[in-house]
């Protein structure tokens, strides 16, 4: 079977806009939580959000829009833009600068693009609006192109010329750790050579605070106390926004370019609650089921396995379930792989978060260090058993995992290993 | 232009612009609307807003057209004429087509049809449409390109004695192209040793291109259509021949109607080769009579039929594929 690489990286996040500027606050534990401008009223209850930084995405047009001048965007690329297709064009720029593939590279039969975000409800928003309050006839031609669940991959794949696969996945937070399984699988079946897979979201208040309604919003005002996975006293995630870019290759491509890997996505499962819409199975039973898969495809044993990526977003259920999947499939062989939840640093970026992650994963196993559960003060007793990791360790791990969830209980569990 | 096609355009009532009240209000929005365009298209809007006046109408357009075009390509909009097309000149697409049509319609307060917008190619096309919308009057048939088979099938004159390759008309113009091959039978003679294209067949070729308008562009009244046959040379006044022109030069022919009332129509007219003035030509007069438009049954193969579902509007894409947006 062929092996799968992950040779490129780019980030535009809460805690840095380049792989270096994350890998250092991953390392030194540096949050990108901050009071948020938009929530600061008083009918707001939520007041704190992870931005991203350098980017003003504030507008409903893209050409008030500023980021950071590195990057430029004609005016006939951004024009069908959402927030969160800016975000991820700055962020595959840099993934493909990093993997050192020229527009050749990108443009072929054997090299396609998977992308995931929520779409852009804040452009939608705006669009539905001016449907009923300026005419039909008078919104703009690219309204839905740049507001629809799949605005990233349209824009993504029509303006890199991608002519491989190419497909959006909508599973919620579990959205992009899907693309990466499946664009894994469409390497492995040799259906091609290489994959880009990006999850990308908004960060505004329509992004973030429709999540407030279902009461899994943070209300601390606080932002060094307010994403605390793992904590007793948690009460909620920090929404965030921006972009994380893969580049996955087959071994014949990696061998043929002689490009850098960052490490072996090895394989992947995924499996799903059947329980409710929107609240995670109180003893974790997709996750873990989701993890037994990902152990069966890539004939590991739960010892061999050396971190794990929580998806833990902060929330008093979820942290509870992924605890308790963990539990289920590690503790009766008495492993007991270190984990953490980088959200406490990031926030949750929806979509974004299991590309971020898994991102976060290849840094740490290329670069040797694990990075710690950040802002824990009371450990939840129900962690009893598994290592939740307090500090960043200077080694990294062999192998990791990387575990998501989304609406409608569906679970991935990503597999990466040191190359 | 000319008479004729206001003497025979219907007006229509439904599309009429009506001049509403302009408060403060209006012109914030307006200026908002606008605040990428160039401020003298801000003022002509206004202008156009409180009077009504259509002459303030093209710098609003134009401002527009400007403002969605790629700005390493806005230096050929400054000095354009009315036939720099909007593909394939300007690198506008049906999208950005749509953008365009959605600002005017919201600066002049009107409304545009998709069917209408299909076949809008030109500046000049887009500048006569919104004018003929604003006026009230019916749209006058767009530019139309039209290649040598058509031409050969609809000319009285034929081979070897036709001198346009190529050519686009419209209700306003008619713009033609002719590669002087070397084979023409009269350069044997003309001169001997020394082929040179007669003048007086350059004044023949700008002829022929009149001719073509009359055929294809020229607004008859209803039911009738002009008879090919009855269509011969008057007179011509005004006539220069500034550059010798040879095998090998391609000639861009370009005649404008003056004046047209039944049975004369007098044009001007133009020969150039590259920027190089050829043929400059004061007026050309033309004779002509109409005939029954044929009935259906005796009809000859009609242009393509409009659709009669509506679809987006479409132009067709710099390569030449029809672009359309996929739902």
């Amino acid at each position: 079977m062929p092996r799968v690489f992950i040779t490129g990286l780019g980030f535009i996040t809460s805690i840095g806009n380049d792989a270096s500027a994350v890998s250092e606050s991953l390392r030194t534990l540096r949050h990108g939580v901050a009071l948020f401008e938009p929530f600061q009223k008083d009918d707001v209850p939520v007041k704190v959000a992870a931005p991203v930084r350098d980017f003003r995405l504030e507008g409903v047009d893209p050409e008030d829009w500023t980021y950071p001048s590195r990057y430029t965007i004609r005016r006939e690329v951004i024009r069908s833009m959402a927030p969160n297709g800016v975000y991820a064009w700055c962020a595959a720029q840099q993934a493909i600068e990093d993997a050192g593939l020229s527009e050749a590279d990108i443009s072929n039969p054997d090299t396609g693009l998977y992308a995931a975000s929520g779409g852009s409800p804040f452009m939608l928003g705006y669009l539905l609006n001016r449907l009923n309050t300026h005419g039909v006839m008078r919104c703009s031609p690219l309204g839905i192109v740049a507001s629809i669940a799949g605005t990233l991959n349209f824009n993504l794949v029509a303006h890199l010329r991608i002519k491989g696969s190419s497909c959006g996945f909508s599973s919620a937070c579990a959205s992009s750790s899907h693309a990466l399984g499946y664009a894994y699988d469409d390497i492995v079946l040799g259906r091609q050579k290489r994959m880009i897979v990006v999850g990308a979201e908004d960060c505004n208040r329509e992004s973030i605070l429709p999540f407030a309604g279902m009461r899994a919003l943070s209300l601390q005002k606080d932002p060094n106390r307010a994403s605390r996975p793992f904590d007793a006293a948690r009460d909620g995630f920090v929404g965030t926004g921006g972009a994380a870019v893969l580049i996955l290759e087959s071994e014949d491509e990696v061998a043929r370019r002689g490009t850098k890997v960052y490490c072996e996505l090895v394989g992947w499962g995924q499996a799903s609650d059947g329980h409710n819409v929107a609240i995670s199975h109180p003893e974790g039973a997709g996750l873990s089921g989701a993890m037994v898969k990902a152990l069966r495809a890539t004939k590991m044993e739960p010892g061999e396995v050396s971190y794990i990526n929580a998806h833990a977003t902060s929330t008093p259920i979820g942290d509870l379930s992924e605890a308790r999947a963990i539990k289920t499939i590690f503790s009766p062989s008495g492993a007991s792989p270190a984990v953490s939840s980088t959200k406490a640093l990031t926030g949750h970026g929806l979509s974004l978060a299991g590309a971020m992650e898994t991102g976060f994963c290849a840094l740490a196993i290329k670069e040797g260090f694990t990075p710690g559960s950040a802002n824990i003060t009371t450990l939840d007793p129900a962690c009893d058993g598994i290592s939740i990791l307090r500090e960043t360790l200077p080694t990294g791990p062999t192998v990791a995992f990387n575990n998501s969830s989304g609406f409608g209980g569906a679970n991935v569990c990503l597999v990466l290993r040191k190359a | 232009m000319p008479d004729a096609v206001n003497a025979s355009s219907p007006v229509s009532d439904t599309s009429k612009f009506v001049l509403k009240p302009f408060t403060p209000e209006d012109e914030a929005a307006l200026r908002e609307s606008l605040r990428r365009c160039a401020p003298s298209s801000f003022e002509a809007a206004v202008q156009f807003r409180r009077t009504g006046n259509p002459e303030h109408v093209p710098a609003v357009v134009i401002g527009v057209i400007e403002r969605f075009v790629e700005p390493d390509l806005r230096s050929k909009l400054k000095d354009a004429d009315d036939d720099l097309r909007l593909i394939e000149d300007l690198g506008i697409d049906s999208l950005t087509m749509m953008e365009i049509v959605i600002l005017v319609e919201d600066v002049l307060q009107m409304s545009i049809n998709n069917d209408e917008l299909r076949n809008l190619r030109t500046v000049g096309d887009v500048k006569t449409f919104i004018d003929c919308k604003i006026r009230g009057l019916a749209v006058p048939k767009p530019t139309r390109f039209i290649p040598i088979e058509v031409i050969a099938a609809v000319m009285p004159m034929q081979p070897p004695f036709l001198f346009i390759n190529e050519a686009s008309v419209s209700s306003t113009a008619a713009n033609g192209r002719y590669r002087i091959t070397g084979q023409e039978f009269f350069l044997q003679g003309h001169f001997k040793d020394n082929p040179v294209m007669p003048a007086s067949i350059m004044l023949e070729a700008l002829g022929q291109l009149a001719v073509l308008y009359l055929l294809e562009g020229h607004p008859a009244e209803a039911g009738k259509v002009i008879n090919p046959a009855t269509i011969y040379f008057t007179g011509c006044e005004g006539v220069r021949a500034h550059r010798v022109c040879r095998p090998g030069d391609l000639l861009s022919l370009s005649i404008k109607p003056k004046r047209s009332k039944m049975p004369l129509a007098t044009f001007e007219g133009s020969i150039r080769v590259g920027q190089e003035k050829a043929v400059m030509v004061e007026e050309i007069t033309l004779t002509f009579a109409l005939m029954d438009a044929p009935t259906p049954p005796l009809a000859p193969p009609a242009p393509a039929p409009e659709p009669t579902t509506p679809e987006p509007a479409k132009a067709p894409a710099p390569d030449g594929s029809p672009k359309t947006p996929d739902a």
